[in-house]
């Protein structure tokens, strides 16, 4: 099990009566966080439960450590935090923590310790007897993201989980995501705050009416976009030189000069940038600013969208 | 914020299911409602359990003395004569009576919890909670019955039990226990028919219909209609015992007679009733079509928020 991936999924399609809701959708996690990202409806859910084996798929397989999702063997391998809460209001945070914990087989001592340890993870342990009805969203949204890891999960499914958290807690949170990731656990984190999952993800999975239509990094996915001129904006106290530079460099598409600088538009950035720097120093001209303008992850999601990449 | 790895082992699913049991009767007994409904069914417990003592102290303190009322004389044993028909003496009527008589507040609970401990997780979407756990969907509803179950028992066998303790301590204890051990045995029994009938039905008419409301009408149903129904077609139109057989409750009762060891002629709804093996059948073919029922429910289920 060990030498197995952590999720596959291959060919995996789901249908709801007759609604596609995921199609032949093949994925394997490769980075320790993978964001999953796309508009509404776009079938992130339906991958999330079939991840988690919540739901089977009607075609092909979705396998966590080469054990099939919907087995419940494989729900020890995996964490779960739903994108909606539905506790037990009466309880206490730390109540309803222990609670689950007895649900993933552990012992009372057990389930008492690592409770307190995954409340303490996640910044709740001080307001961790308080009544679930008090909370706010971004403590329900921590008091979720305690019960995935009670088990210790090495694989951990999160199901929009920096929304409604304040920005200090957006912060503590993705700490938290760096931390579990480097300590071997991989994470699918699906997200509609795309800034974040820029911040945190290493490689992102874009979904679009149930199909995965990229996988990889921000700048892999950028560079594949090749229909799509890439802008930089690069800026330079020799401005002149800049630009009879940059004239000369090939896969120009257009060149704007401003005040300070310039923005240019490329084919390929990847040519581009291999002559740009040996044209640079062999002019030697000081450049103090060199910024792709359009590979964040709202441009690079608003491109494979189809729009203009601004999202 | 560190992350400090945890080297424990995880128990099988089983165990997932206990600490669901456990939750559930935890919530249901969070529930004022629950204490009120549960202070009621104890009412005739607390009945029960005095009227004992009284016709054992009439019995043995004061049957031959006499009281004068309104002028005449009456033998105090003559007070307790209504009790009767309770058979308050410590056989095995008493014990299945007494069960009988907390089937109309268990009824009512049961309805009520049915609506809290499973209808609520698919209302309210709780149910990606659990099964994300490393359970299946029967662990998690066997769970759901083990939290039933054990709210049954503390209506009905715990109580029993009590009452049979305290009928060994009026009497020589002794001789009592000794003579009646199978009793004992007896309220196990029948708590246990109560138990499977009871929590699996209450799970899978919770399963198919959800709402709390729906669900007491469904259950009224069941424990109270039928029951009217059946004594009608077999007392009034003289159809026969065999159709007091759509009453569910009595049935178990009728097996509870079974396993206390009393005839079921001294069944207190009626002499003519049908032979217990078809009770039986009858609760085996019920608990069948609630399993069918289920499993199409779990195959067809699917979580989606």
């Amino acid at each position: 099990m060990s030498g197995a991936e952590s999720l596959v999924l291959a060919q995996a399609s789901k249908w709801y009566g007759s609604v596609l809701a995921l199609n032949q959708a093949t994925l394997t996690l490769a980075a320790p966080i993978t964001g999953l990202i796309g508009p509404n409806g776009s079938g992130k859910s339906t991958l999330i439960k079939l991840a988690t084996g919540l739901i089977a798929p009607t075609l092909g397989t979705v396998t966590v450590y080469g054990v099939p999702a919907n087995h419940w063997s494989a729900n020890r391998l995996v964490g779960y935090c739903p994108d909606h809460d539905a506790f037990s209001e009466d309880l206490s945070g730390a109540q309803f923590i222990r609670e689950m914990a007895g649900l993933c087989g552990l012992n009372r001592a057990d389930a008492a310790m690592r409770a307190e340890a995954t409340l303490r993870q996640v910044g709740m342990i001080d307001r961790a007897d308080r009544a679930i009805r008090g909370y706010s969203k971004g403590m329900r949204q921590r008091i979720k993201l305690a019960q995935a890891l009670l088990h210790e999960p090495r694989l951990l499914v999160l199901d929009e989980p920096l929304s409604g958290i304040d920005p200090v807690g957006r912060r503590e949170l993705s700490l938290l995501f760096e931390q579990l990731a480097a300590s071997g656990v991989q994470l699918l984190l699906s997200s509609h705050e795309l800034e974040a999952i820029e911040q945190v993800c290493g490689h992102v999975a874009i979904m679009t009416r149930g199909r995965l239509v990229a996988t990889g990094t921000l700048a892999q996915i950028r560079e594949q976009l090749d229909h799509r001129p890439q802008a930089i904006r690069i800026d330079s106290p020799q401005q002149a030189e800049l630009g009879r530079v940059l004239l000369a460099l090939p896969g120009l598409l257009s060149l704007e000069l401003h005040d300070g600088g310039a923005v240019v538009r490329l084919t390929s950035r990847r040519e581009f940038e291999t002559h740009f720097q040996r044209a640079v120093i062999a002019a030697n001209i000081a450049i103090c600013r060199y910024e792709p303008l359009d590979d964040s992850a709202h441009a690079v999601l608003g491109y494979v969208l189809g729009g203009s990449g601004k999202t | 914020m560190t992350y400090r790895p945890w080297l424990g082992t995880l128990r099988p699913p089983i165990f997932g299911s206990l600490a669901m049991g456990r939750a559930g009767l935890r919530l249901l007994l969070r529930r004022k409602l629950f204490w009120v409904l549960y202070g009621l069914a104890l009412m005739v417990f607390f009945f029960y359990f005095y009227m004992q003592y009284l016709v054992v102290w009439v019995q043995q303190q004061a049957s031959d003395k006499t009281a004068i009322v309104a002028g005449v004389p009456v033998r105090i044993a003559e007070f307790t004569k209504f009790l009767d028909k309770l058979n308050l003496n410590g056989t095995a009527s008493t014990f299945a009576n007494f069960i009988w008589f907390e089937g109309y507040v268990s009824v009512i609970v049961l309805a009520l919890a049915g609506a809290v401990l499973v209808g609520n997780d698919f209302q309210h979407g709780s149910l990606p909670f659990y099964l994300s756990k490393p359970i299946t969907r029967w662990h998690y509803l066997l769970g759901k019955m083990l939290g039933v179950g054990a709210f049954v028992n503390l209506l009905s066998t715990v109580p029993a039990l009590v009452l049979f303790f305290q009928a060994g301590l009026l009497y020589d204890w002794q001789t009592y226990y000794l003579d009646n051990w199978k009793l004992f045995f007896g309220i196990l029994g029948y708590g246990a028919v109560l138990t499977v009938v009871l929590s699996v039905l209450l799970v899978t008419t919770a399963v198919l219909v959800r709402r709390t409301v729906p669900l007491i009408m469904v259950w009224t149903g069941l424990f109270v209609l039928s029951r009217a129904l059946g004594a009608f077609l077999a007392e009034n139109q003289r159809l026969g015992p065999q159709w007091r057989l759509i009453d569910v409750w009595n049935n178990a009762y009728l097996c509870g007679l079974y396993f206390l060891g009393a005839e079921r002629t001294s069944a207190k709804t009626g002499f003519d009733q049908p032979a217990v093996w078809q009770a039986a059948l009858v609760l085996a073919g019920l608990m069948a079509v609630c399993v069918l029922l289920l499993l199409k429910r779990v195959r067809a289920v699917e979580v989606v928020a």
